[in-house]
């Protein structure tokens, strides 16, 4: 008997996108069920609907074979459906236990005091219970991502769940966090929970789940067990094509220096030193990546060299030309191109159209200005060729940016970035939150990119995808360079992994040497 | 460029054409004065026989025009916005029957007179604090008085006091007094006052042999007789005497027959305890016939009155709410209307003390109710058409509408940055002082020059005024909404400050500055009586397009555009968003001064104190309306201004205060700033959509295509 069941769900959205179109969901009591799907396949419209934060256009969900109204989050929590969201609904400047307990804290003195001993006392056991290891005491804003997941996930069980949407959960997580979590979601199933676990990581849905639900353009395309398929099938589900995970990537002799870091520096408004003298160059024709932890001075040190934050000290030419200070416009007009980590907040303008999306770089010179004025139709057409060049899915360049999906969304800023004509290319987290089909593309356009004599400063927090598309890997632990290595096979995860984690550091005639 | 239109741009044209012709032929029938009796021939006639009617035309033209633009603008929003407007003036209306609730006071409330007529000899003929006179023995009448008998009516327990003196100092007469009671006992008499009555009454008494019954406490209530007349041996002196009947208590009747009619105000506004109903009292013998008017006072009057006859028991004898027609007729002129109330030819059944009693006669609930929606009827007559019931009111709204327009583009260009600066209020104060100034100092430079140097001093005013927030914004930190507040406030002050101190005439009698010449004004193009409409439409004009060209059309728009959108984004992108930010609130300023000068140069032609009563934030409404779209901020400010017109239309025909027009503006912003609403009505049209295409089992593909 299935725990829960969607049955025919079909959502349309005020602005006409149909998100799901029929999609039946059936999970059963104790099992991870799996739903994958690429960016825009509906899975997220779908759980937000089983978890009351949309109403569908159709269909119903039937939970213990009870017809249930959802109207809100409230409603699922009392039935026993807790979420997980991608971005996590914590108050930072709450301590672990305070924000499981918010909302259903115990009081004393007569009900005007929060009973804090109590949360603590409560979070501890319900931790231990289910090994999802936390501090209550801590704040929340001064633990690593990997615990406050685990917050979300306790946050959930302490309401009552028995049934545990996890939205993209690995999406921010380290590979070794990732172990973590699996290990976590075993056991929350040996405890009698059942777990929804969307992703469209196959490799974790082979490792992790029982049963796989496929969804394509709001549909859903299948069900399997885990055990009875692969990869690649899944992917072909997925995609609808083959999908070929490698990427082709020709040998290439690398150019002469685009961009070079002279002992870079980045102290924050607190005072902490973010970036400690970094030097480094990258050439014509070669991907550097950076490897690291997330938040050992990666995103500092991408908004120092692409002007969103003044650095404290040091330098950066590009083209031996000094091009710090002066802002963003200085920087790209030496040619750099900039996919920005955040996507949604610096790289896109969700309210405005695509074509203005596509000309921010640009739009003050021809052929988009001429004598003072914009040029309409040369900015459509030129749009018009990008949006087909990038194959993004749009019907018309006058659509907000804000109706594409993800991997679109990302589409439209890679189109713009690479369309620039760019020497460099500092890209940070290419692919976070992009699907399957996007990953493949957006892997194989840096690559050619690259090949075509682009410089790539790459920032990843996936070590594969460093490891797959990088000339050479850069590693960053506490704001420092510790290590350069070229990316020959012999360099290996474990081994990268122990420079990130701090406990090796490359010395400074060996760095100087894969300059 | 080439203009396709799609099969729906077509239809929304269509619409947009025949409401602008429909809003310009029923502005123009009203502006014109036409009616539906008039030939076409009349209609012609009143037309050219308007001043300046080919203007006015053109101006209605434009007010099509906008009509057109914001449909083809905002489509399906622009029902929103009429939506949003009709919410907030149905709200409107509510409040106004809210402020009408007590409007059928209208029938309780004003002067009043009672009269009381009979044929019949009054019982009574002399009341507490009367004094007559009268001339005994006279020698030229027929037959001479030698006795005087009067009748008072008292209540038991008064205490009178009854004098009878000659008239004149050292009189030869000498009087003797009788007070009986009704029965004709004799219950005082008095032939001369002693010594010390004539001190206490030294007022009256001035001779040996004046008389008084001093102090007397009334035994009961009824009917009392006095009879005065000379001693033996002054019996023939012919003579004047006064007999005089004092009481500090009150007198039991207030009415007599035929005696000048009594009254009061029922109901008077601003009184602790006002007067809700009135009651006399007269003395009537049996038989007396008698009529009762109780009638408003003064025309302009709707107050309605209720009249009421007691006996002395209390028991009703008559009463009257409403007078007939014919009543009316043959009591002209006392009453005026059936509002008013008469007991006609009663016959009083015993001697006695009858009560009147008058008051505005009770309305029932459905009756208040009635006088209620009645009273808002009109109220909101006046408010939707007052603008239009005569041409100089038509020329305000205009002439209003330019100034909001001009604020509301000032407005929309920084909000589209998504700049909350509030300064168009200061930089209107800026650009209305520096243009009238140059008025005033040039008023001999030709017109030509002088008007375009007055204008662009304005806008530079309202430039720099705006560009000083920018500032401190980008370099400071300074939050735009606080710093153009206070900005506002020292821009207003400094205006006042230049005003009284150096623009004043020294001998005016109150602040303002003196005319501004002739070559400082803005030429009119349609003239009402003084109330004029100048060449600022035209500035309008140009200001309109040129707010759009920019917005939409130049890079300096696309970077406002993008700051508006995601300021982040524009940074990255490589924006100067601090200059671009800068810059938006100079432009919008420049727009703000002009406001400014529009109000100097074209509407007040001086400058006054309090120029500008808040009218810059009333601008943001009209930004917000026209969602910051520069070619709809025309049609929002005319409806807006239109609102404003309105409201002191009904203001002053129907006595409503404008704070509910203040009630309204504010219910129109808050149903803006609620998008839920707007989320609310689309969601419905999207499951409405959904249903249709599902039951024409059309399913829209998904959009296909691989990456």
């Amino acid at each position: 008997m299935a725990l829960i069941e969607a049955q025919n769900i079909v959502k349309v959205y005020p602005n006409g996108v149909r998100a799901n179109d029929g999609v039946s969901l059936s999970v059963e009591k104790g099992e991870i069920h799996a739903l994958v799907g690429e960016n825009g396949a509906g899975k997220s419209t779908l759980m937000k609907i089983l978890y009351g934060l949309e109403q569908p256009t159709a269909g119903e969900i039937r939970l213990r074979d009870q017809l249930v109204h959802i109207s809100n989050p409230q409603v699922a929590i009392n039935l026993g459906i807790g979420m997980v969201h991608q971005n996590f609904m914590l108050v930072n400047s709450f301590s672990i236990a305070e924000n499981i307990a918010l909302g259903r804290e115990g009081t004393r003195a007569g009900g005007l005091m929060v009973d804090r001993q109590k949360a603590i006392r409560d979070t501890d056991a319900l931790s231990k219970q289910y090994g999802l290891f936390v501090n209550p005491t801590a704040r929340v804003d001064t633990v690593p991502v990997g615990m406050r997941q685990r917050v979300e996930i306790l946050k959930a069980l302490y309401r009552g769940a028995e049934i545990l949407i996890l939205d993209e959960p690995t999406a921010v997580l380290t590979p070794r966090e990732t172990v973590d979590l699996f290990v976590a979601i075993r056991n929350l199933v040996n405890e009698g929970k059942t777990v929804i676990f969307i992703t469209h990581k196959l490799r974790e849905v082979m490792e992790i789940s029982d049963r796989v639900t496929v969804m394509r353009d709001a549909h859903k395309v299948g069900v399997v067990k885990t055990a009875e398929t692969n990869e690649a099938q899944l992917a072909r589900m997925m995609v609808g094509r083959e999908v070929f995970m490698q990427v082709d990537k020709p040998p290439v002799q690398r150019g002469e220096t685009v961009l070079e870091v002279r002992r870079l520096t980045y102290v924050n408004e607190t005072g902490r030193t973010l970036l400690h003298h970094a030097s480094f160059r990258v050439n014509e024709a070669e991907i550097l990546g950076i490897a690291g932890v997330e938040g050992n001075g990666q995103t500092e040190l991408v908004e120092v060299l692409t002007g969103l934050r003044a650095a404290s000290a040091g330098e950066a030419f590009v083209d031996g030309k000094p091009v710090l200070g002066h802002g963003p416009r200085k920087i790209r007009e030496a040619h750099v191109a900039h996919i920005p980590e955040d996507r949604l907040t610096n790289g896109v303008a969700m309210l405005a159209t695509i074509n203005d999306n596509l000309i921010i770089d640009r739009y003050y010179r021809p052929p988009c200005t001429q004598v003072g004025m914009l040029n309409l139709n040369a900015i459509r057409s030129d749009c018009a060729d990008l949006i087909n060049q990038f194959s993004i899915l749009a019907p018309s360049g006058e659509l907000p940016v804000g109706a594409l999906s993800g991997g679109n969304m990302q589409k439209v800023v890679l189109a713009r970035e690479l369309s620039s004509s760019p020497r460099l290319l500092i890209a940070a987290q290419p692919t976070r939150g992009v699907d399957i089909g996007a990953i493949e593309y957006i892997h194989q356009q840096l690559v050619d990119q690259r090949t075509n004599g682009l410089a790539i400063l790459l920032v990843s927090a996936d070590l594969q995808e460093v490891m797959k598309l990088s000339d050479r890997i850069m590693v960053m632990y506490n704001g420092e360079i510790v290590g350069i290595f070229p990316n020959t096979p012999d360099l290996t995860e474990e081994k990268l992994g122990l420079y990130m984690l701090g406990a090796e550091r490359q010395p400074a005639a060996e760095m100087e040497m894969y300059l | 460029m080439t203009f396709k239109l799609s099969r729906q741009q077509l239809q929304l044209l269509t619409v947009g054409i025949i409401a602008a012709l429909l809003l310009v032929g029923a502005i123009s029938w009203k502006a014109y004065g036409l009616s539906a009796d008039m030939s076409p021939r009349e209609m012609r006639d009143a037309i050219t026989a308007t001043v300046d009617y080919q203007a006015i035309l053109f101006v209605n033209l434009l007010i099509g025009f906008s009509t057109l633009l914001m449909i083809m603008q905002l489509r399906g929003d622009a029902l929103r916005v009429l939506l949003t407007v009709g919410v907030a003036l149905i709200f409107g209306y509510l409040m106004t029957m809210l402020f009408n609730l007590d409007a059928s006071v209208v029938f309780s409330r004003g002067e009043f007179r009672v009269s009381l007529l009979s044929d019949a000899v009054p019982l009574t003929s002399i009341n507490y604090g009367d004094e007559l006179t009268v001339e005994l023995n006279d020698p030229r009448a027929e037959t001479p008085i030698t006795e005087v008998t009067h009748h008072f009516t008292g209540t038991a327990g008064d205490v009178v006091s009854v004098l009878a003196f000659g008239a004149e100092r050292r009189s030869k007469l000498n009087m003797q007094l009788t007070l009986l009671d009704n029965a004709g006992n004799v219950l005082q008499e008095n032939l001369d006052a002693d010594d010390a009555q004539k001190r206490t009454f030294r007022r009256y008494l001035q001779s040996d042999g004046d008389a008084v019954v001093e102090g007397f406490v009334l035994p009961a209530t009824g009917f009392y007789t006095i009879i005065a007349k000379p001693e033996a041996d002054t019996a023939d002196v012919n003579a004047e005497f006064t007999l005089a009947l004092l009481s500090d208590n009150a007198p039991p009747v207030t009415l007599a027959y035929g005696s000048d009619p009594v009254g009061g105000i029922f109901n008077k506004e601003k009184t602790d305890a006002p007067l809700t109903t009135a009651t006399y009292k007269f003395s009537g013998g049996k038989g007396d016939m008698v009529t009762i008017l109780a009638y408003a006072f003064r025309g302009e009057t709707d107050l309605d009155l209720q009249v009421t006859l007691k006996d002395a028991n209390g028991e009703v004898l008559a009463a009257n709410n409403d007078a007939s027609a014919e009543q009316v007729e043959s009591y002209r002129p006392q009453l005026k209307s059936t509002q008013d109330a008469i007991i006609q030819n009663v016959i009083l059944p015993a001697d006695g003390i009858y009560t009147i009693t008058a008051r505005p006669e009770p309305l029932s609930s459905s009756a208040q109710l009635r006088e209620t929606v009645r009273a808002t009827n009109k109220a909101y007559d006046a408010f939707l058409f007052g603008p239009l019931s005569r041409l100089n009111r038509w020329v305000i709204w205009i002439r209003d509408a330019l100034t909001l327009i001009m604020l509301g583009l000032a407005v929309a260009i920084v909000f589209r940055a998504e700049q909350f600066s509030l300064g168009s209020e200061g930089q209107l104060y800026f650009g209305a002082l520096v243009s009238a100034i140059i008025g005033l100092y040039f008023g001999n430079v030709p017109k030509t020059i002088l008007v375009p140097m007055a204008l662009l001093s304005a806008a530079t005013a309202g430039f720099l005024w705006g560009l000083l927030p920018g500032a401190l914004k980008a370099y400071l930190g300074a939050n735009e909404l606080v710093s153009t507040l206070m900005l506002n406030t020292i821009a207003t002050r400094f205006y006042e400050m230049v005003l009284t101190f150096q623009l004043k005439p020294p001998d005016a009698g109150y602040t303002s500055s003196e005319w501004i010449p002739n070559n400082g004004l803005l030429a009119p193009i349609i003239d009402v009586n003084g109330d004029q409409i100048t060449i600022a439409v035209f500035i309008l004009i140009a200001l309109v397009l040129l707010a759009w060209v920019m917005i939409q059309r130049t890079p300096i728009g696309y970077e406002i555009r993008m700051i508006g959108a995601n300021i982040k984004f524009a940074n990255y992108g490589g924006v100067n968003t601090r200059r671009t930010i800068m810059l938006t609130m100079a432009i919008s300023g420049a727009i703000a001064g002009l406001a400014g000068a529009h109000l100097a140069m074209g509407i007040h032609r001086k400058l006054i104190l309090n120029i500008s009563v808040g009218l810059a934030f009333e601008g943001v409404v009209v930004a917000l309306l026209a969602r910051n779209n520069p070619l709809v901020v025309p049609f929002t400010g005319l409806l807006y201004a239109y609102l404003r017109t309105g409201a002191q239309m009904m203001e002053r025909d129907a006595n409503i205060s404008a704070e509910v027009v203040r009630i309204i503006q504010a219910v129109v912003i808050l149903l803006i700033t609620a998008e839920a609403l707007v989320s609310l009505f689309q969601q419905r049209r999207m499951k409405q959509r959904d249903k249709l295409m599902s039951s024409q089992g059309d399913t829209p593909a998904p959009a296909e295509g691989g990456a």
